[in-house]
Formats: structure tokens, sequence, C-alpha cells
């Protein structure tokens, strides 16, 4: 087993900590969004495509996360064999990584409890399928500040760059 | 830097960095664990109506709107509402296959069924009991078929294939009479039901002490099924299904009261509990000298101030109507206020079967105005409800 120092190890942790609980979030929030859509469509059968769509919309958050764990490996050194990273920056990596991980643990349940209101308001009406899709991309806002958040970390913490 | 923070660490009391992470990430870790599980909690118990409610609300986006029934009000005759229910899937399928008044119970009963599928566990005794009503319309039909000695073609066009007796049902038509009836019912929970009942009907010869048994039997353990709410859910399925057992009983005390009737006439026909007016006050309630009594016997409940506004309408006109109307406006209201506080929950459900029930009812309006000469299209919507 390869030497890992402190640092790598602080990173890896908020990669673990940013791609599972960005996935959690999307996960919960796709389940209660496909719930919702597979109703519909067991009612209509032309609402399949409408509640795919409405059914993908939260897996941007694990997007999210998924992108930052794999910058925090690769320039933590755990992939690539780069250079370690000193503790803060391992310190600095963990807050990039809760920071895009709650955010899209939050904003993935809202967005799929949205997704799912809105696919059963449009079977129910379905000159509703734009607003919809507004109501429901307006949760995606908390994951978008989570994940910008964790890019600056990244930056200015001297991870990337 | 890290000489700074391993500094802070070390006149903070702790021997190495790498304890002070370790006791660090326990914290966080216990706080990121409450967070989670706190946040999630609440998703999770939406998560069982996303189905069902994404179905009952397509359907509700098919209930007829004002403009629709104004269209089946201007019919000229039954030929022409069929052809119009002709045009809706879900009424098409049954038009053609039975007598019109049985197709839009078939549909209704049809709705029953869906929700006792798609409901979720916790609600889903009070569903399946409410299916059960087509049990007892059914067993009751073919009494009175077999009273009244109707054909087993004409019987049949009377009873709804739906709920638990459905497999049955030729066997009960085949019945000759009550005795045989309940020899048919055997292993359900109906015989000793209507066997209860026979020494009334055998004394009277009326078959109103059998409808009343059985109907009473329905709401009495509907009410039971959501009488213990485990949540926010069934506490509000229990106060829709309170709501009905509350209005079947005020409407029955009211209408018993107009027509004078005592204590003793109604008792048979009341359901010993209810949600807001419970068994007490029930006996209150009958025991009044007349609807006004029975009107201030309610003060303290929700039913007071609705059906006050209705007390100088009964007084010019003498007419219960109004109370019945306000009763039924009511529920609907409660139905409504429910599917709106409850959206993520069983709200839609309760809301759906609401709206569904009061477009058969309308329905069947238009389809009897229509039957039968003499009522004009605005007649007809002055009676819709």
């Amino acid at each position: 087993m390869a030497d890992i120092i402190l640092g790598t190890a602080l990173a890896a942790i908020g990669a673990g900590v940013a791609v599972g609980m960005a996935g959690l979030g999307s996960g919960i929030g796709q389940g209660i969004a496909a719930a919702g859509s597979v109703g519909a469509v067991a009612e209509d059968p032309d609402m399949f495509a409408r509640g795919l769509i409405f059914t993908a919309l939260p897996e941007t958050q694990a997007i999210y996360g998924f992108l930052i764990a794999i910058l925090l490996l690769v320039f933590s050194g755990l992939l690539g064999g780069g250079e370690g990273l000193s503790v803060t920056s391992g310190l600095v990596a963990i807050g990039a990584g809760a920071a895009v991980g709650f955010a899209g643990l939050g904003s993935g349940m809202g967005q799929g409890i949205t997704a799912s209101s809105a696919a059963g308001a449009v079977v129910e009406d379905p000159d509703m399928f734009a607003r919809g899709i507004i109501f429901t991309a307006i949760s995606e806002t908390q994951a978008i500040y989570g994940f910008l958040i964790a890019i600056l970390l990244l930056v200015f913490g001297g991870i990337l760059g | 830097m890290a000489e700074d923070i391993t500094a802070i660490v070390t006149s903070m009391g702790f021997p190495s960095i790498e304890a002070f992470l370790a006791i660090m990430f326990g914290v966080l870790a216990v706080v990121a664990v409450i967070v989670v599980v706190s946040t999630i909690k609440p998703v999770l118990s939406m998560y069982p109506y996303t189905y069902p409610n994404a179905r009952v609300r397509a359907r509700k986006g098919r209930l007829f709107t004002e403009k629709q029934f104004s269209e089946i009000i201007e019919s000229q005759n039954i030929e022409e509402v069929k052809n119009y229910l002709r045009g809706f899937p879900d009424y098409a399928k049954y038009i053609d296959k039975y007598p019109l008044e049985k197709a839009l119970d078939v549909q209704l009963a049809e709705t029953y069924d869906l929700l006792a599928r798609i409901t979720p566990d916790n609600s889903k005794d009070a569903f399946d009991f409410l299916l059960k009503k087509w049990d007892i319309e059914n067993i009751k039909s073919i009494i009175i078929a077999k009273e009244v000695g109707l054909s087993r073609e004409e019987t049949l066009d009377l009873v709804i294939p739906f709920g638990e007796l459905s497999d049955r049902l030729d066997t009960l038509i085949d019945a000759d009479d009550i005795t045989e009836i309940i020899s048919a019912l055997e292993n359900t929970e109906y015989p000793q039901i209507v066997e209860d009942a026979i020494p009334v009907y055998q004394e009277t010869g009326l078959l109103l002490p059998i409808e009343a048994t059985l109907d009473k039997y329905l709401l009495k353990n509907l009410l039971r099924t959501v009488a213990t709410p485990e949540d926010d859910n069934t506490s509000l399925l229990h106060e829709y299904i309170g709501t009905i057992v509350d209005v079947n009983n005020i409407k029955t005390i009211i209408r018993a009261k107009s027509d004078g009737l005592r204590f003793e006439d109604i008792e048979p026909y009341i359901f010993s509990d209810g949600y807001q007016v419970r068994e007490w006050k029930l006996k209150d309630l009958m025991e009044s000298e007349d609807v006004n009594g029975v009107i201030s016997g309610l003060e303290g409940t929700d039913y007071a101030p609705v059906l006050s506004d209705s007390l100088s309408k009964y007084s010019e006109t003498g007419s219960i109507a109004s109370f019945e109307s306000t009763l039924d406006k009511y529920t609907h209201e409660t139905a409504n206020k429910i599917a709106l506080k409850n959206q993520f929950g069983i709200g839609p459900m309760i809301g759906f079967l609401n709206k569904k029930e009061k477009e058969i009812k309308n329905l069947k309006i238009i389809v009897r105005g229509k039957r039968e000469q003499g009522y004009s299209p605005t007649m007809i919507k002055e009676m819709l409800i």
C-alpha cells in the first residue's frame, strides 16, 4: 500500500463527503421525482418523456459532487501520483467537499419533491410543463452555490493551479 | 501556517494535530448525522405518497369542468348525455356495457378500487374498508330486488362488480329469499349483520332497518379504521371520514326532528359515535324538541356556525334542504382544505375522492333530470351540488 500523507488523507475525506452527501440528496430527490413520474406515466403514457426530464433534473447535484471529488483526488495526488497535500490544504479540501456535498443534499431532496409535484401538475394540466421546469430549477441554485464555493476553495486554497 | 495551526492545537492541550483532527472529525460526524437524519426524515415521509398523488392528480385533471357540465346539461335527452360521456375514456368503457346509472356507479367503484390499490400502507385499511361500500350496496340492492320480485337480469343491472363479494354475486342473485342470501354470505362479516335486522323487518315488513344496519356497520367500522391516527396523514383521513359520519348523523337527526320523530325512532339509524359530535352529544341531539334545538345543541362544534345561517331559510320555508346542502358544502370544503393543507401526503387523494363523488352525484342528477319530464336545464343546474 502506498504511503499517504495526512493532508492527502484529509482531501480523500473531502472527496468522500462531496460525492457521498451530494449523491444521497440526488438519489433521494431522484427517487421521489421518479415515483411521481411513474404515477403520471401510469395514467398518461405520453408523459414518459416529460417524466424522464423531471426525474433527470435532480441528477445534477450528484454530478457536481462527483466533479469536485475527482478534482480532489487528482490534485491531492491520490490519482495520477502527484505531490501530496499539506494538512492545511487537506482541511480546505474537506471544506470544499462539505460545501458541495451538503448543498447537494438539500438541493437534491428539494428538487426531487418539486419535480414530483411538477410531474403531477403536468399530467393534470399539460400547459404546466414550462412553469413546472422553472419551479424545479429554482432548487438547483443551492447546489450551484455549493459547487462555486467548492471551486473557489480549491483555487484559492492552493489545491487547483 | 501549518506551524501556527500546530501551535494553536498544542496550546489547547491536544498532544498532537492527529489527535485534534480525530476529535474534530468525530464531532463533525455526529453533527452531520444529526443534520442528515433530521433533514431526510420529513422528506421520506412524503415518499410513499408521490406515486399515488401523481395518479390522482392525473385523474383530477380529467374531472368535468363547469363548462363541460353546462354542455351535458344542455343535452336534449339521455342518448345525448351518453354520447357526450362516450367521448371520455373513463366513462366510455362502461357506457355501452351497463345501464347509464350503473355505468356511473361502476366508474366511481373503479375509483375506490384504484385508491385502495395505490394508497400507502398506513392508510390502506381505511381505503380497503371504503371499498366495502359496494359490497353493502350490492347486498342492499339484491335484498330489495328479491323483495319486489325483480328478474335475474333486472337484478344484475343493479349490482356493481366491485368489492370483496364480486366473485359471489351470481350466487347471491340466484338466492330465492333473504335466508338464502344470508347463507350465500357465509364466511364474510355480513350474515350476522343482516340476521340481526331480520326480526324488525319481519315485524314491520320494511327493508329500511336492514339497509340502516348495513350502512351503520360500514360507517362505524370505517371510522374505527382511522380512530388511532399514527401521523399527520392518518389524522387528516380521520378528520375527513369523521366529518362524513358526523354529517350523516346530523342530517338524519334534522330529518327526523323535522318529521317530529322521537329518540327511540331515530336511535337505530344513528352511528353510535362520531368525530366532533360524540356519543353523548348525539344522545342530546336526538332528545332535542325540534330542529332549532338540534342546531343549538351543536354549539361548540364547527357545524353550529354553518348551520345557523341556514336556520332562517328553514324558518321561512320549512324545508330542511338548506341544512343538507350546507352540510354537503361543509364536507366538500373540509376535503378541499385537507387537499391544500397536505399536498405531499394524503391531501390530494382525499380531495380527488370527494370531487369524484361529487361529479358522479351531479351526473346522476342530470340523468334523472333528463329521464323525467319537465326539468329545464336551468332547473337541473340549480339542483347540482
